[in-house]
């Protein structure tokens, strides 16, 4: 292919002669975000409120101390205090293969071991590694968002005879949602940014599309430079459905 | 049933604080009780133990002959039976009027929806504030807020109501508005237990005034007796204060 | 106070520059040491391996100071270009691509290409691996090999950051082959007795040379006196058979 130059000295034809895996690229880097988004976010909610589980009567007391606040709070800092980066190596290479093994997995093992693994393995582990992790960080935000809410607005709800689950679903949760907006807006950022991690496991994503024409020509300008844009366009595509989210869900706010 | 509430040797620590220290006393059906003290004493921490708000240490609370800190007991089937108004109101601030007073009636009475709207028209047309029902609670003014909080409270048709100061909030020209309609209640035959400084409400709507100091019921009577005759030094002591 | 300060800075600075001048400059030698046997670290945190100990060899041949530094090999050639290294060795293939951003010394290496497999694969040459998952390091030599006889945007080529990382998929099933150099590969795959080793008679010959900045004559004529060196006193036939247990193989002069 001829050389393409832009401005004098942008190789734009090296972009060109790649751009099915830059397609593919963005296409499987949205995918990543948006799954991870999801269930990152109702990880998220069932951590931070089993950080905030109690109970008054014995054996349910123990039980929430046990086995809803501790394993919580352990997930929580664990997956806060280690590197995105070691979690994804440590659970592609670590612990995938001890439940998706074709010899002796857990979980899957022969053919659909070798099968699942060779299509989707670098994708599952991404995926897994990336939705603990989003899951902590949001359990925070859910926790803090949870505990700012007036206790007065609880004890009303209670008051009425309203269980605890339709207090949560009908009070606490709605309210809260309007005040974690811009956090979690913040986290779905982190998480599209973040999925660019993946491409060291072999992901085909956006950030392995640049690796590989770098890798290929050993230049950096063009395939690093394309990215970032992609990568800011679909940022900024994310923080405008978060603000239009924040708009929708502001009538009838309490200060 | 005669007695609504019993309430016997009703104890609370906070730690090491004894907030309540021993009450025991009795609130009869239709009975308007009202609970009068200086700051600290507990007659707030008293009123929350009424429905399991707060925790009792020891001692016991009957509402209708459940007992209210029981862990046997259903405890939200129980508060569906009294009524709380706050002396913050709590409206639901990201629901309208209408869909503060119909939510706890749809969600455990299971009314649909369309009874539930009768039932807050009925109510809110009692209050005075039919011309609110879209209103944001942000919307309106304290005085209306918390006759919005009454409503919703009835809403779920209690055979009790408890008032947790519900006026000491409120902008002086408001407190009128709100003590019409607790009158209004109290001459409907409701069974009310009070905690308030509206000394002039208590004279002359309560059966029975019950004076609480430093975690103990001191002294209790009709409200001509206490207000004129009390027995208690602290009792006269606390009233010369409030009346000066 | 101020004369007395004065003397002792201008004696400081000309001792340092006299120094700096008596002492042949040292040069800066890049090398990715994840690439087992050609240079990685050992357990006392010393790069070593048969690149390394060719560099030495060289370096002493040509009277030159080296200092080696531990090179990602994503960044090896920005870092030759902007200065950070002065050559670089790290079994880079010749390849008239390179060839067009750097120059080369003589050949210090022979390699061909190998394939790692599962020890019970059918695969007996390069074409049996259509449709299968291959393994490459970006950017490498079996990337291009892979690229060229599959298609450079075909999802089944898995390109990785280090040989390791490579066999280490292919170990875990995630992959069916990967493709290196023959030095990496059959070390690595020696290490994991499920896997074995399969040549394709298509595997052209190439070479490893030692890389420097294009246009570099000075020093690239020094690396080749000393290379030239190196092969004439046996010491090339030495190191290669420390690391490889075979004769060394003739080398072309180019």
């Amino acid at each position: 292919m001829e050389q393409a130059l832009w401005f004098g000295w942008f190789r734009a034809d090296i972009i060109a002669e790649y751009a099915p895996l830059f397609w593919q690229g963005l296409r499987m880097t949205i995918l990543v975000t948006l799954i991870c988004i999801v269930q990152g976010t109702t990880l998220g909610l069932a951590i931070g409120m089993a950080r905030l589980a109690e109970a008054r009567h014995a054996p349910a007391r123990q039980l929430c101390r046990y086995a809803l606040r501790w394993p919580a709070t352990v997930y929580v800092s664990f997956f806060r205090g280690t590197p995105l980066f070691v979690q994804i190596l440590l659970i592609h290479f670590a612990v995938l293969p001890v439940f998706v093994n074709p010899a002796d997995g857990l979980l899957i093992s022969g053919e659909t071991a070798r099968h699942l693994k060779q299509n989707y393995g670098a994708f599952l582990s991404g995926v897994v590694a990336l939705t603990l992790n989003a899951g902590a960080y949001i359990s925070e935000v859910f926790r803090a968002g949870i505990q700012s809410i007036d206790r007065g607005q609880v004890e009303a709800s209670r008051s009425l005879g309203m269980s605890f689950g339709h207090t949560m679903v009908q009070v606490v949760l709605p309210q809260a949602f309007r005040r974690m907006l811009p956090p979690l807006g913040n986290n779905a950022i982190s998480l599209l940014k973040d999925s660019s991690l993946i491409s060291a496991i072999g992901l085909a994503e956006l950030a392995y599309a640049a690796r590989t024409v770098a890798g290929a020509y050993s230049r950096y300008w063009e395939p690093y430079l394309t990215i970032s844009l992609m990568y800011w366009v679909l940022t900024l595509a994310l923080a405008w459905a978060v603000r239009k989210m924040e708009a929708r869900y502001g009538r009838g706010d309490s200060r | 049933m005669d007695v609504a509430i019993r309430v016997s040797g009703l104890t609370k620590q906070f730690g090491r604080l004894a907030v309540l220290r021993g009450i025991d006393c009795e609130v009869r059906r239709s009975e308007v009780v009202c609970v009068i003290g200086p700051s600290g004493s507990g007659k707030s921490t008293f009123l929350r133990c009424l429905n399991g708000l707060e925790e009792a240490t020891g001692g016991r609370v009957d509402v209708g002959g459940v007992s209210v800190h029981d862990p046997a007991t259903d405890l939200d089937r129980l508060r569906a039976e009294i009524g709380m108004v706050f002396q913050r109101f709590n409206l639901f601030p990201h629901r309208t009027v209408l869909e503060n007073i119909t939510l706890a009636p749809r969600k455990v009475r299971r009314l649909e929806s369309a009874q539930a709207r009768e039932r807050a028209t009925a109510l809110l047309g009692k209050v005075g504030l039919l011309d609110k029902i879209d209103a944001y609670p942000n919307q309106l003014s304290g005085g209306q807020q918390q006759r919005v909080a009454i409503a919703r409270a009835l809403a779920m048709q209690p055979s009790v109501m408890l008032f947790d100061e519900p006026t000491s909030a409120l902008d002086p020209e408001m407190v009128g508005e709100v003590l019409a309609v607790m009158r209004a209640l109290a001459g409907e035959g409701m069974t009310m237990v009070v905690v308030t400084h509206e000394m002039g409400f208590a004279r002359e709507v309560a059966d029975r005034v019950l004076f609480m100091d430093e975690g103990m019921l001191v002294e209790e009577g009709a409200p001509a007796q206490l207000f004129e005759a009390p027995r208690h030094e602290r009792t006269r002591r606390f009233l010369s204060k409030m009346l000066a | 106070m101020k004369a007395a300060r004065a003397f002792i800075v201008a004696v400081s600075g000309a001792l340092v520059a006299l120094t700096a001048a008596a002492q042949p400059k040292e040069l800066v030698v890049g090398s990715s040491a994840t690439y087992r046997p050609f240079a990685y670290e050992s357990p006392t945190k010393e790069i070593v391996g048969y690149d390394i100990d060719m560099i030495k060899a060289v370096a002493q041949k040509s009277g030159l100071q080296i200092r080696i530094v531990n090179t990602p090999w994503t960044g090896i050639f920005a870092a030759l270009n902007n200065g950070d290294v002065d050559l670089v060795i790290s079994g880079v293939t010749i390849n008239d691509k390179r060839k067009q951003s750097y120059d080369f010394t003589a050949p210090y290496f022979e390699a061909r290409q190998l394939i790692a497999v599962h020890k019970d694969s059918p695969v007996r040459a390069l074409k049996d691996l259509a449709g299968k998952k291959v393994g490459v390091v970006t950017g490498s030599t079996g990337d291009d090999v892979a690229s060229r006889e599959f298609g450079k945007n075909s999802p089944n080529i898995r390109r990785f950051e280090s040989t390791p990382v490579v066999i280490a998929e292919l170990a875990n099933a995630g992959l069916d082959a990967a493709i290196g150099d023959n030095g990496v590969i059959a070390f690595r795959a020696q290490e994991h007795k499920t896997l074995k080793t399969v040549s394709d008679a298509g595997f052209s010959k190439e070479y490893f040379g030692i890389v420097v900045k294009q246009g570099n004559k000075a020093l690239l004529d020094k690396l080749n006196a000393g290379l030239a060196a190196v092969k004439a006193d046996g010491s090339y036939g030495q190191i290669y058979r420390k690391w490889f247990q075979a004769d060394a193989p003739a080398l072309p002069a180019q």
